[in-house]
């Protein structure tokens, strides 16, 4: 289905991004990375944001995520405008509301999967028998818990991503921002990373923002959205919603 | 709490190089334990110099001696109440390993002027009228199981007081003392009768000048005065051929320290010499840590853990790292202390210290500088990661 007709059925905007600019300081030179973004993706939407290297995919994913803020406009995540936040407010906020899956996993080194998976819990109140459970839960809907305590080194680049997903749901989030996060793996294993994020729209409601330049991995998703030297095309494309 | 294992897993991920740098602070709050315990040492056998006692030697240097013909005359200088003469005497009983410090004094004269040393009436009585006889603190006594009654043959190091064969000492009291009330008293030391040693020498070698007296000890009646006191003394023998030098007890006594140089000067130097070079290895330490988990302090941020949290992450790696190099250095230190006074050499020189231990006051120094060093080794890495953009950071990947 289209942005368009989910925002018809009045169903409630997940990310709301209004004439979001965002220009870097380069010496002397301004770099604009963003012009005036407007997006609006519906809850429980599974958008694919495209567009070819230096597009400004990758920073207007971070935006959504609050780990960067607009030069100028406004990022309303489930009805909070993030771009006023302050840094400790807006740490708790992504602790509490988003997922992050990278491209290259990044995972604790140190920590075996249960414990990267374990690592936002920290944030939380909860005990830790309760953490544990959560985190195995969560390494569960993955189908690693066999591997929970295995560290990084001991698993394969797609076990890895799983690891990394388990962490982007533990607590639960309801946005999930995903950059390239098949862009490090072979074909099969992106596959199933792709099903996986399927499953956690399409059975767990979460509305996920994935950036890829990969057409494969953008036709799992229900809307493609381009970006063209910091310009998002006009129209979202209808992908191919599995 | 919570984050403890997440500290110590960082801590082992290069267990080398934290090993490294736990024993580099290790050695660092050792070395600062012991040196600061021995300065201690010193400073507390200076507690025991009473305001009201001079000490007379020679101007030139405390290893000549002054005449005996000075006593009298010290003695008509007003103000002065009592003048005791005494020799450093430099007794080595068997060996030695088993030095303990002993003097020649007039004994009767000598107890009244250090009230500090507490002995039952009989054995005073028994030792004034013995011309060979001795008193020794209770340490000492403990220490070589020596009882009233017993005979001790000693040499001395001192080559004008080797007469070709051991002086006999005979053990006529062992003194204690009131630690409440004078605090720093020596109990390891020997104190025999001045008059054994002089008239030996005195049939042997009648006319050197070694055959004379060590120093004076002065008792005062107004320690407000001792200033004017010490230099009417002087004055006395400006045109002597042997002139004096008078001063106060715990200045002759610092002074006699000061003869291996400033102590304390050379203890602080080397101390804070060791903690620099430690700042710098632990700083060097935490910087390389931060620098390659550039990545992963992005992740954690991104994650939801503030900046203020990171840092304190960080700055708790460094306080792990000063927690265990300061408490093993404790007990290294706390270790090596005991072990000292029976090494060879070292062993020497600190038996003359008998309060030497690592108290808990200097134990809780150790452990805070410990802890300091540490958190301001820590604290620019720690700063730098707080500082850090995550973006910036993944970005450098």
């Amino acid at each position: 289905m289209a942005t368009g007709q989910v925002a018809q059925t009045g169903t409630r905007i997940a990310v709301d991004v209004q004439q979001v600019r965002k220009i870097y300081q380069r010496d002397a030179q301004q770099i604009t990375v963003l012009d005036g973004i407007d997006l609006r993706v519906p809850e429980g939407e599974f958008l694919a944001l495209m567009g070819p290297s230096g597009s400004g995919k990758t920073t207007l994913l971070n935006l959504i995520a609050g780990i960067d803020r607009p030069t100028a406009g406004r990022v309303v995540i489930d009805g909070t405008d993030i771009s006023t936040l302050g840094e400790g407010a807006l740490a708790r906020w992504r602790s509490r509301n988003v997922g992050f899956i990278f491209q290259f996993y990044n995972l604790i080194p140190v920590l075996t999967a249960i414990g990267n998976v374990e690592l936002p819990l920290l944030l939380t109140k909860l005990s830790a028998k309760q953490r544990r459970d959560r985190a195995m839960t969560a390494l569960r809907v993955v189908g690693l818990e066999d591997r929970a305590h295995h560290y990084p080194r001991q698993l394969s680049g797609g076990q890895e991503q799983r690891v990394a997903i388990a962490r982007a749901i533990v607590t639960d989030p309801k946005i999930i921002v995903a950059d390239e996060p098949t862009g490090d793996l072979d074909h099969k294993s992106a596959e199933e990373i792709l099903e996986l994020v399927v499953t956690l729209n399409r059975e767990f409601h979460k509305t996920i923002v994935m950036v890829t330049h990969d057409p494969r991995a953008a036709r799992h998703a229900h809307t493609e959205r381009h970006l063209e030297k910091g310009v998002l095309e006009s129209n979202g494309a209808q992908a191919g919603a599995k | 709490m919570k984050f403890i294992p997440l500290i110590l897993r960082h801590l082992r991920r290069n267990w080398m190089r934290t090993a490294s740098t736990v024993i580099a602070m290790t050695v660092c709050i050792f070395l600062f334990c012991t040196l600061q315990t021995f300065l201690k040492a010193v400073n507390w056998n200076l507690q025991s110099a009473s305001s009201s006692r001079l000490v007379v030697r020679h101007r030139v240097s405390m290893v000549f001696n002054v005449p005996v013909s000075y006593k009298a005359r010290i003695q008509s200088i007003p103000g002065v109440e009592t003048v005791v003469a005494s020799n450093w005497f430099g007794g080595i009983f068997r060996d030695m390993r088993n030095f303990f410090p002993n003097m020649a004094v007039e004994p009767e004269p000598y107890l009244a002027m250090y009230p500090e040393f507490i002995l039952p009436d009989d054995q005073k009585k028994a030792w004034f009228a013995d011309r060979r006889g001795c008193i020794i603190g209770r340490r000492t006594a403990e220490r070589f199981h020596f009882k009233v009654g017993d005979t001790i043959a000693m040499d001395s190091f001192i080559p004008p007081y080797r007469i070709g064969h051991p002086w006999e000492f005979r053990i006529d009291g062992i003194y204690d003392t009131d630690p409440v009330r004078y605090p720093g008293t020596d109990l390891t030391m020997m104190y025999f009768n001045w008059d054994y040693l002089y008239e030996t020498l005195h049939a042997i070698r009648p006319n050197s000048s070694y055959t004379a007296v060590g120093n004076y000890m002065v008792k005062i009646s107004d320690p407000n005065k001792a200033g004017q006191v010490s230099k009417a003394i002087d004055d006395l023998f400006e045109n002597s051929d042997v002139q004096t030098r008078t001063e106060t007890e715990s200045a002759f006594r610092a002074g006699f320290l000061a003869m291996i140089g400033n102590l304390a000067l050379l203890l602080n130097s080397i101390a804070i010499a060791v903690m620099f070079t430690i700042l710098l290895v632990v700083a060097n330490t935490m910087s390389m840590a931060v620098r390659e988990r550039r990545k992963e302090i992005a992740v954690l941020k991104t994650l939801g853990f503030s900046s203020a949290l990171v840092m304190s992450l960080i700055l708790g790696e460094a306080m792990a790292i000063g927690l265990m190099g300061g408490g093993f250095g404790i007990l290294l230190g706390h270790w090596m202390i005991q072990a000292l006074p029976n090494l060879p050499f070292l062993g020497d020189a600190v038996r003359g210290f008998p309060e030497l231990g690592l108290t808990l006051p200097t134990a809780a120094i150790g452990m805070g500088t410990a802890l300091a060093l540490s958190l301001a080794a820590g604290i620019i890495p720690a700063w730098l990661a707080y500082r850090a953009r995550i973006t910036e950071m993944l970005r450098q990947i």
